[in-house]
């Protein structure tokens, strides 16, 4: 009884006190919430409100309005300033192309001049009619200081006038400039009428005219242990801080702090893998030392325009950082990732040899610029510009697509096109190549025959049936007619063939295999080497078989019919009519060619010994196989590497051969077995 | 409360020894105190009321409710433009100095109503595309509300269009912004500058020093390197909904869609319509059509009605001419469409100029060669013209089509001049992801042959076998151009054999001991590898004679960017498997070298340790396999090129150990290979390795010539 009271009292307390509970929280809890004021919450950054109304909100024009914003008429050019647009008649050189008429100087002129002038005269843009030119090019005066120009006589205003100042000329303002475009070293940004002036770079007094001295980098990533920076000081001097520098270039103790080594004057070239140029110094020529040096140049707000700006992407090779951040740039450079320093030194050594080395390159590549902004639509694309070898070396006239050019398959991600053409040069009526073609035709990579046909006697009317198209060219009997690009090419390969030439199907194959592996390089059987002799005081070569070689004959060759268009619009007329007197050295100097663009020496693939006893006698005159050059033909590799300012050629010492060759298993194992019969 | 818990947890370890009384107490206590924490959780999640919500979630106004800022007439007025203003003379970097990862850091004011002495407003509150624009900045990585740290300032001041705002009181708002500093480090957004009847090509507002975004800037107005050319944004992207239609030849060769032509160029197009007849096309207003929104989207010739922007695509070219203004919205429709842009406006700076290559997606004609069109365009290779149209729609894409994607361009072009080291390259800018995703940038592009006097390091990678090793060092060390030999002792559990015990060579012998024992350690970058040529030999490669090591150093230096090694291996597609294969010695191909010996730029050491792709180097560790497959895959991914396999060497096979060289051994080896290749594959997403057919020797191998001539006599057999 007492038990169940018990419980019953038990159960009413805990419905009161639960009740209660309730009654507490349903009703205290929100009067609580309504007394004390919310506090604020820490919030994440809040950003810009999401509007209720944002859909509601009229847009920044109306429907029409962006349609009818009133024409205007056609405006007249303004005469304060000049744009390419505004200021140059292209017109006139709609049909020729670039040609360009070079004042000759009032008085006498000093060598340099000269030499100037005669570079632009060998050129392919030089024309001697003033009327004919569509550039005429005014030369700012080098003369001692006091005699300045009178103004031109076809000066017109300065239209379609470009005045070229390599050295800051002694007389400013020779004329008025009017129209007249100026190219100028180091211009400020302030003067500077970008795609109309062309900057150049401030070139020291002794630059070499042609050639010129190559790059420094000897290796792609930077020595250990090198200076991480060094600092442009007084008249061509460069300061080099520790490896761990701090920031000593900039409160001017470094010669305190670390005891850096002053370059002694004259032994210029700065050794540090960042070069620190101020942008207020006029002695922008520290540029061009660091950019020879391989030293990434690191200019501090420059006040004047990098040099062909318009053409050259400065960001992948040197550094334009601001001269109020110190430190940030000082942090940036330490931190740098590896790749991005390979990259930007290897762009600065790539630059410096394309357009930089010589004045003969910096004159040609401000006329390059010019002709690009005539050509317009059909201009190079900045690819070219800006990878190697350059554009010099990449005529527009040629493709303005980067994939028919034998350099640019790696950044496109293409392929050169599938087959081959053979090219067969005949002398002599004598020495039908009959078997040769029935060879070549053989290939399953060869897509056409072209031969050359370069007798007196006109060709045979019939020529044997092969798998492929035949077709007979007539050519000047001019040796450097075999590199003539004949329209008639529809392959980027060619296969360069003497009517002599023995060679296998199976060697043909491989070696067009090679040659897809390698197409910027020649691929060929036959080599010779080049020698620097001591007792002459010049250079040699030989056909003689060594563990070495620099050049492959051009009489069994594959090569990108690009070469073709470059041995004949790029080269000096001097040079190719001395191929043409001596047959040899056409030889030569298209292996010149091509070792001064990829800077690599060429392909050898095998050649099967058989041939040699085979082969017939040689022709007088023709290129000398396997036989010791003439001593004629000894001497052009000099006058060559003269005209190109150095010697291209480098050596191999190595052969491709097919995977499997001459090793001892089954021939049956072996895809290229015919290539290894005795 | 939490006293009260606590009690209670202790409570059943109690509750035996209390008296009832207390029981009644304490489960009654429990179960109230159960019950209100019950009760309390039920509170906190029941759906409230809306008013109440708002305190929970992101701030929801409208724009009508903005506070309204009243502007005194004779508040201060900024200064004009300066048109001397460069970065360097004009911004403030030290704002930026401290700004983390290479970003700028942008701050936006809040939006405010400015109106008048007597009230009425200077300019509508802002516009639909300004909210987008500052919507986009304050989503992105560059925002920041802290008005202290930040590099660069936006006005919430709308002024994307001149014509709607009042010039001389939307300075005077602009000037009494709490930083504006004669506007330095200020950006402003305006695509339509000017008005009538001049049109100036920028906006007529005085600024000061501050950065103008402008759509329509001439040569003669745009500060280069310091203002930003930027889009006229057209409202049709959004609104209109175009397919991507794919470049090739077209209907129409040339085409010209705007309405408010000057009569004298209308006349040049319609004469070059006469000459050309079908192919050029010259569309006008409709001007049967009723007004209203659609005639936005209508053209006509003569009787003929158009659908805009569709009829763009039926183009190959797209002629845009200036108007009153320089910048056309008409641009945006015409990339949109991948025609070609034929732009017709002397001295108009491009939007993005300054990194976008303009040459690849249009053709400049000046205004009075317009005659001349024709011929200009026809002169453009067919191929050309597709690469064109391509790359037209590309650029649209990236940064035409929205808002959004002009205020992160204007920006990142900004945050480029701040931090020109960390900036993004031409190609970023300018290669559509199909060329980004083909090509490849050799890290060692530039062609040089390295000096022979440098030589190379040779790395052995060792674990115990001690007897071998020496014999490697001592054979290794008869090779002329060895300059360094490092030994990288990858047992944890062994010391090293003492310094005396170590064969005595000519170069300098280092020991690198690794805390951990993993395949990676033999392609770590270790500072004591002085020289860039590297050569990766095992611990047991004893049968390489001393020619032939030379001879893979001499090939090395004349492909420096590639693996240059023995015995070569292949890749294959296994078509009934449907997958990658690994194919031993015997074949005509290779696509691989063992690294068992082989040499290589150092570089490939600092990108298998920090860059390889995904998580093959762990895996790799893991398995203790294959370290060489996954160098050779990197190598051929960077390079983009092949291998190069030297002399006729085949198998790494040591005369003493013929034992283990069994058939089922070497079944489960292959297997796993072929395992290696796939995973690989697909984390590279590609197959990098290239195919080649031949092999590198010395000139003269095997050649009719006296053996004891040749650089190279001894250079190995299989």
């Amino acid at each position: 009884m007492g038990g169940h009271m018990q419980s019953w009292r038990r159960k009413s307390l805990w419905l009161a006190l639960s009740a209660s509970w309730l009654l507490i929280l349903l009703g205290v809890f929100p009067l609580l919430r309504l007394a004390v004021p919310a506090r604020p919450r820490a919030r994440a950054p809040q950003g810009w409100p999401r509007w209720l109304d944002a859909e509601l909100l009229q847009s920044f024009s109306q429907p029409g309005e962006l349609l009818e914003d009133g024409p205007q008429p056609p405006q007249a050019p303004r005469g304060d300033s000049c744009n390419w647009g505004a200021c140059f008649d292209a017109s006139k050189c709609r049909d020729g192309g670039l040609k360009v008429f070079v004042y000759p100087a009032a008085g006498p002129i000093s060598e340099t001049r000269r030499r100037i002038l005669a570079s632009i005269e060998g050129s392919h843009y030089h024309t001697v009619s003033p009327a004919e030119a569509c550039l005429l090019l005014l030369l700012s005066s080098d003369t001692p200081a006091g005699q300045c120009e009178p103004v031109p006589a076809q000066w017109d205003g300065g239209r379609n006038h470009l005045v070229l100042n390599l050295h800051p000329a002694p007389c400013p303002q020779t004329v008025q400039l009017g129209q007249a475009m100026v190219a100028k070293a180091s211009p400020t940004v302030d003067t500077f009428r970008a795609g109309f002036d062309v900057a150049l770079p401030l070139l020291p007094e002794a630059h070499p005219l042609r050639g010129g001295a190559p790059g420094q980098l000897q290796q792609h990533s930077p020595r250990p242990g090198v200076a991480l920076l060094a600092l442009a000081g007084e008249r061509g001097r460069w300061y080099t801080a520790g490896t761990n520098s701090s920031a000593c270039p900039w409160d001017g103790h470094c010669e305190q702090d670390h005891g850096p080594k002053q370059t002694p004057p004259g032994a210029l070239l700065p050794n540090a893998t960042f070069c620190l140029i101020p942008g207020r110094s006029p002695d922008a020529w520290h540029f061009l030392q660091a950019l020879q040096a391989g030293c990434i140049p690191v200019l501090l707000s420059p006040h004047w325009e990098l040099p062909f700006s318009e053409v050259i992407d400065w960001t992948k090779a040197a550094i334009v950082a601001d001269e109020r951040l110190p430190l940030q740039v000082l942090t940036a450079l330490q931190e740098m990732p590896l790749t991005r320093v390979l990259a930007l030194r290897q762009q600065t050594q790539f630059l410096w040899d394309a357009y930089f080395s010589s004045v003969e390159k910096v004159i040609h590549t401000t006329l390059e610029i010019i002709q690009d902004r005539i050509f317009g639509a059909s201009a190079r694309p900045s690819l070219l510009w800006n990878s190697p070898p350059g554009a010099l070396l990449a005529l527009p006239t040629f493709s303005t697509s980067p994939v028919d050019f034998p350099f640019y398959h790696l950044q496109q991600g293409s392929r050169p096109v599938g087959r081959f053409s053979a090219l067969i040069w005949v002398e002599a009526p004598g020495q039908l190549p009959l078997k040769l073609i029935q060879v070549v035709a053989g290939s399953q990579h060869c897509a056409q025959i072209l031969v050359l046909w370069s007798c007196e006697k006109p060709p045979p009317p019939r020529w044997p049936e092969t798998a492929v198209p035949l077709t007979v060219i007539g050519g000047h009997r001019k040796a450097s007619d075999r590199f003539f690009p004949y329209s008639a090419v529809s392959t980027d390969a060619i296969l360069s063939l003497d009517a002599h030439s023995s060679l296998s199907t199976s060697e043909v194959d491989f070696a067009f295999v090679v040659w897809q592996s390698f197409p910027e390089r020649m691929v060929g059987f036959l080599t010779w080497s080049h020698f620097w002799d001591e007792t002459r005081g010049g250079w040699g070569y030989t056909a003689e078989k060594a563990n070495e070689f620099s050049m492959v004959l051009t009489s069994a060759v594959f090569y990108h019919r690009y070469y073709h268009t470059l041995f004949t619009h790029s080269l000096p007329r001097a040079l190719r009519s001395l191929a043409d007197e001596t047959p040899t050295c056409a030889d030569v100097l298209m292996n010149f060619l091509v070792a001064a663009v990829t800077k690599v020496p060429p392909i050898k693939v095998p050649y099967g010994s058989r041939h040699q006893e085979a082969r017939p006698p040689l022709a007088p005159g023709s290129p000398g196989l396997r036989q010791e050059p003439q001593p004629a033909a000894q001497d052009c590799i000099n006058q060559m590497a003269a005209a190109f300012g150095h010697m291209p050629l480098v050596s191999s010492h190595l052969r491709l051969d097919p995977v499997l060759y001459k090793d001892p298993v089954s021939v049956l194992r072996k895809k290229y077995r015919s290539l290894e019969k005795p | 409360m939490c006293a009260s818990v606590k009690y209670n947890i202790r409570g059943p370890a109690l509750i035996p020894r209390m008296k009832t009384k207390h029981r009644i107490y304490y489960v009654t206590l429990f179960s109230i105190v159960l019950l209100g924490l019950i009760a309390t959780g039920m509170f906190q999640f029941w759906p409230h009321s809306i008013e109440s919500s708002s305190d929970w979630s992101v701030e929801k106004r409208s724009v009508r409710d903005v506070p309204v800022v009243r502007l005194p007439a004779d508040s201060p007025l900024p200064e004009r433009g300066d048109l001397s203003c460069r970065m360097h003379t004009c911004f403030d970097v030290y704002r930026c100095g401290f700004n983390p990862k290479n970003k700028i850091k942008v701050y936006i004011y809040s939006l405010k109503k400015y109106v008048d002495d007597v009230g009425v407003p200077v300019s509508s509150t802002i516009s639909r595309e300004y909210n987008e624009l500052l919507t986009a900045i304050s989503d992105s990585d560059y925002y920041t509300d802290d008005i202290t740290r930040a590099c660069l300032f936006v006005p919430s001041i709308d002024v994307l269009n001149q014509n709607t705002l009042r010039i001389k009181e939307t300075a005077q708002a602009l000037a009494q912004l709490s930083r504006w500093d004669r506007g330095t480090n200020h950006l402003l957004f305006n695509m339509l500058p000017g008005g009538p009847p001049d049109y100036n090509t920028a906006l007529d507002v005085p600024r000061d020093r501050a950065l103008l975004a402008g759509g329509g800037f001439s040569t003669w107005t745009y500060r280069q390197g310091y203002d930003v050319s930027i889009p006229v944004y057209s409202p049709l992207s959004a609104e209109v909904d175009l397919p991507e239609k794919g470049p090739g030849p077209r209907q129409y060769f040339l085409l010209s869609s705007q309405t408010a032509l000057h009569p004298e160029y209308r006349e040049d197009l319609e004469a070059l319509q006469a000459k050309h007849g079908e192919s050029v096309l010259v569309l006008d207003k409709c001007t049967n059509l009723s007004e209203g929104g659609l005639a936005v989207r209508k053209r006509c010739h003569k009787h003929q009605v158009f659908d805009y922007p569709q009829v763009l695509q039926e183009a190959t070219f797209c002629v845009v001419l200036r108007g009153a203004r320089l910048g056309q919205a008409v641009l945006s429709d015409v990339l949109r469409a991948g025609c070609v842009p034929v732009i017709i406006a002397d001295s108009y700076v491009l939007p993005f100029s300054e990194v976008l290559d303009w040459k690849r997606a249009s053709v400049v004609v000046p205004e009075e060669k317009m005659s001349d069109v024709y011929s200009i365009l026809q002169s453009i290779p067919q191929r050309q013209i597709e690469e064109m149209q391509r790359q037209a729609r590309w650029f649209w894409e990236a940064y035409f089509q929205s808002i959004k994607a002009i205020a992160l361009a204007t920006l990142q072009i900004i945050n480029d001049r701040i931090y020109p080291y960390a900036a993004i390259s031409y190609e970023e800018w300018n290669d559509p992801p199909a060329v980004k995703w083909g090509s490849v940038s050799n890290p060692l592009f530039l062609p040089l042959i390295p000096p022979q006097s440098q030589g190379f390091t040779a790395i052995v990678l060792t674990y115990d076998r001690v007897e071998s090793l020496f014999r490697v060092i001592t054979e290794v060390s008869k090779v002329p151009s060895l300059s360094k030999l490092l030994v990288v002792w990858n047992n944890q559990n062994k010391n090293p054999p003492e310094d005396s015990l170590w064969p005595k060579i000519r170069v300098p012998l280092k020991v690198v001991r690794t805390a951990e024992n993993k395949l990676s350690n033999r392609f770590f970058p270790y500072d004591e590898i002085q020289t860039e040529a590297v050569l990766a030999i095992d611990d047991d490669i004893i049968m390489l004679t001393s020619d032939e090591l030379q001879f893979g150093y001499e090939v090395w230096r004349e492909f420096p960017d590639r693996l240059v090694g023995y015995p070569g291996r292949l890749h294959l597609w296994d078509h009934e498997m449907n997958k990658w294969k690994y194919e031993s010695e015997w074949t005509n191909e290779v696509s691989m070298v063992l690294t068992g010996a082989a040499f290589y730029h150092k570089y490939f050491n600092y990108l298998y340790t920090y860059k390889m792709p995904g998580d093959i180097k762990n895996w790799v560790d893991a398995h203790m396999n294959c370290e060489d497959i996954a160098m050779n895959f990197l190598v051929a991914n960077v390079t983009g090129k092949a291998v190069i396999k030297v002399t006729p060497r085949k198998k790494f096979k040591c005369p003493e150990c013929t034992a283990i060289d069994g058939l089922s051994l070497d079944q489960t080896h292959m297997v796993e290979r072929s395992e290696c290749i796939n995973k690989f594959a697909s984390v590279f997403g590609t197959m990098p390795l290239k195919v080649v057919e031949h092999r590198a020797d010395p000139v003269l191998y095997k050649d009719d010539f006296p053996e004891k001539l040749k650089s190279f006599p001894n250079i190995g057999s299989l």
